[in-house]
């Protein structure tokens, strides 16, 4: 028998083989442990391709885009890619003076694969302030407490964590973006659920804390901003709906 | 209803799938979003082109790996110098394995070629056919098949399984 070529495996995985094809590699892998053992690695791949991206069926969809699609919204013209974009962000971002400068970077992605990176690396350097639950990152130890408690109307000095903006998510879910200095420093935005403070999105891409960190949410990663755009619709808490939103145990 | 609307109403119900194969073929967040925001832009300005009979995702999948391909990566060439060595290393630990192996995959990712990464995009992760996919590509079936066997040794490589 001739021996199984990659694309004819690969067909066989991917359910692209005729019947006879299928049949025919069904006998060789009744006998043939190497074989058996390449059909087992392409499948492994498969499932971690999937299950690395199937996830973002489940996010929030950023108000940005579902607001393309709203009926009524004027026809658009084509644009020039990537600077037309950053234009109607800078816009639609004017009344909360983000530095819409930043999506012009092409660093952007870079930062964003940096976070996910660092969350890796820093994962491993035995923290608690980040705990796994299905699969899902959560605020754990004193960065959850902070989260408790903290306001960004009343800094407390000399806290390792400093709130940034607060929020109710288009998903009715409190997020509250922090940051959290000096180790490990990272930059990231907390929703709550029942589950406690899930965390979307981690960065250690923060700027350095020159003046304090009063300005804890202009400095925000590019891709916690994201984030944050992902979510937010309307304003962003005043001091008075902050506490108000910890009275109610962010509910 | 006008072709425009119908179009707009179309691509509400497409838009995590359209956000997930712009991540599979763009890269991280925000730089995905960016990529989906300029498709949604250019298939409604095309919506009077889009026929009825023509399935929409399709349609708009094929916008959107042509944008990718045509205009996005010029801007985002610097992330092809971005493969950081260390990624292999992280997070050994077997309670995060599912964070592991999303990161090391993200990596992967990056490192192929766009013909091997659009095929991965639409066969892997839109879970397209081989036919489906070189339609949509305008290249013979032989062709995708060639090159996903071929994306699929370097990830396996990539990813440490090849041994």
């Amino acid at each position: 028998m001739n021996p199984i070529d990659d694309e004819t495996l690969q067909a066989y995985v991917d359910g692209e083989l005729d019947a006879a094809g299928v049949a025919r590699i069904a006998a060789a892998l009744a006998h043939d442990d190497v074989l058996a053992q390449r059909v087992r690695q392409a499948r492994a791949l498969r499932e971690q391709v999937r299950a690395a991206f199937d996830p973002i069926l489940d996010e929030p969809i950023p108000a940005r885009l579902s607001a393309l699609l709203q009926p009524g919204t004027p026809p658009v013209a084509t644009v020039a890619a990537p600077r037309a974009v950053a234009a109607s962000r800078r816009i639609s971002g004017a009344t909360r003076h983000r530095p819409a400068r930043r999506w012009l970077m092409p660093s952007a992605a870079l930062a964003a694969s940096v976070a996910l990176l660092a969350f890796g690396l820093w994962w491993q350097s035995g923290n608690d302030l980040v705990r796994v639950q299905a699969g899902q990152s959560f605020a754990a130890g004193d960065l959850s407490a902070a989260l408790d408690q903290a306001l960004a109307s009343e800094p407390r000095p000399g806290s390792a964590t400093v709130i940034g903006l607060s929020f109710r998510a288009v998903d009715g879910h409190v997020c509250r973006t922090f940051v959290h200095r000096p180790k490990p420093t990272i930059a990231g935005l907390a929703c709550h659920n029942a589950n406690g403070w899930s965390l979307p999105v981690l960065s250690t891409a923060v700027e350095p804390a020159g003046g304090e960190l009063r300005q804890a949410a202009s400095a925000l990663p590019p891709e916690v901003q994201a984030a944050v755009d992902a979510r937010l619709r309307g304003d962003v808490f005043d001091a008075q709906q902050e506490r108000a939103a910890r009275d109610a145990g962010w509910h | 209803m006008d072709s425009s609307q119908t179009v707009r109403e179309g691509l509400i119900p497409l838009l995590p799938r359209l956000r997930r194969l712009a991540r599979a073929l763009a890269g991280p967040t925000a730089d995905a979003d960016d990529l989906v925001q300029v498709v949604l832009e250019r298939t409604l300005s095309r919506a009077a082109q889009w026929r009825p009979d023509a399935a929409l995702d399709k349609w708009v999948f094929a916008i959107a790996r042509n944008v990718w391909r045509d205009e996005w990566r010029a801007r985002s060439r610097s992330q092809q110098l971005f493969a950081p060595e260390e990624v292999g290393a992280t997070v050994a630990d077997g309670s995060h394995t599912q964070l592991a192996q999303r990161l090391e995959l993200a990596e992967a990712m990056a490192t192929l070629l766009p013909d091997h990464r659009e095929v991965v995009a639409l066969v892997l992760v839109e879970g397209m056919s081989y036919s489906e996919a070189a339609n949509l590509l305008e290249v013979p079936v032989g062709t995708v098949t060639s090159r996903l066997a071929r994306a699929r040794a370097i990830l396996q490589t990539q990813l440490g399984r090849d041994t």
